[in-house]
């Protein structure tokens, strides 16, 4: 039963891992032609998102290979948790900031800002709740990034932009079904969570391949 | 981005030109001039920067003198324009 849960979801987060490095290093090669810092922090927080994501997916695939066999398996899961975590909520954070740089929205900003805050002054939530917690914050920046999404879809109604939008709103969805998971302690909804990112990630990939080969919008 | 001089970036510019001479072919300063719609000694000053980074040509022919874009020229525009569109799925424009 361990198995069958560690197992497909270390290849989700795998695969996950790898395209958003792939966005990551699509936006550095261009921020290098176009210049400027949106390119840049956006790179830096793809590719924080990526190596969280392999780095949960190592945790993950350790577990099925070692199962059983690990004798403090608390003492992992609990840094396995964080490390994820902490690489996910920098990274989304990044592409937060990096949008509401770019909008100039003060008041995205300062609601990015208050996460930060809120993460520095919970240390009870983030203690005893911590993967609940933590889930809390990846979905609260990722609706950031969703609402800015949409704001620039509404903008220029560019099918790159629905791309991006589509691929966030479902990356959103996945972390509230996580979060579901742990409060109910489904296991199948997690993998349900990561089944539905996985297609986020399969959006932003196919949103990367249509912006390449000839720049189309 | 494409309203007011103040707004273009330098990579539009470089943009502008190379486009301008890609669809000539050989083209001329003046084409280059009306296409980019730039001052003539904005023009030349980044014209010899494209020419030094090797991704225009000029070409004299004792009579005129006119421009043609370099492989190199034509790898850059195919670059940006991939990022022009890259770039704009975040609402953003060079």
């Amino acid at each position: 039963m361990v198995n069958a849960f560690f197992l497909p979801n270390s290849l989700l987060s795998l695969i996950g891992g790898l395209v958003a490095l792939a966005v990551s290093y699509f936006a550095h090669r261009y921020g290098r032609v176009a210049g400027g810092s949106f390119l840049r922090i956006l790179s830096l927080g793809f590719m924080l998102l990526g190596i969280g994501l392999i780095a949960q997916a190592s945790a993950f695939l350790f577990f099925f290979l070692d199962a059983g066999k690990i004798s403090d398996r608390g003492v992992f899961v609990y840094g396995g948790t964080i490390i994820y975590l902490v690489l996910q909520s920098i990274a989304y954070l990044l592409i937060a900031v990096s949008y509401a740089r770019r909008m100039q929205t003060g008041a995205v900003t300062a609601a990015t800002a208050g996460v930060v805050v809120l993460l520095q002054n919970s240390p009870f939530l983030i203690h005893t709740y911590l993967l609940e917690f933590g889930e809390l914050v990846l979905a609260t920046l990722v609706a950031l990034i969703v609402f800015q999404a949409l704001l620039v879809y509404e903008d220029n109604k560019n099918r790159l932009s629905l791309m991006v939008l589509g691929a966030f709103s479902a990356i959103l969805v996945a972390h509230l079904a996580k979060l579901s998971s742990s409060v109910l302690a489904s296991g199948l909804l997690y993998l349900i969570g990561g089944i539905i990112e996985l297609g986020g990630f399969g959006l932003l990939l196919l949103f990367v391949l249509r912006s390449g080969p000839d720049g189309r919008n | 981005m494409e309203g007011t001089e103040k707004q273009r970036s330098t990579v539009r510019i470089y943009l502008d030109i190379l486009k301008a001479a890609e669809e000539e072919g050989n083209a001329k300063p003046t084409r280059i001039l009306q296409k980019a719609n730039l001052p003539h000694d904005r023009m030349m000053r980044h014209v010899s920067e494209l020419i030094k980074r090797g991704l225009l040509n000029e070409v004299n022919n004792g009579e005129s003198r006119f421009y043609v874009i370099t492989p190199k020229g034509q790898n850059f525009v195919k670059e940006v324009r991939r990022a022009e569109s890259f770039l704009s799925a975040f609402g953003v424009s060079l």
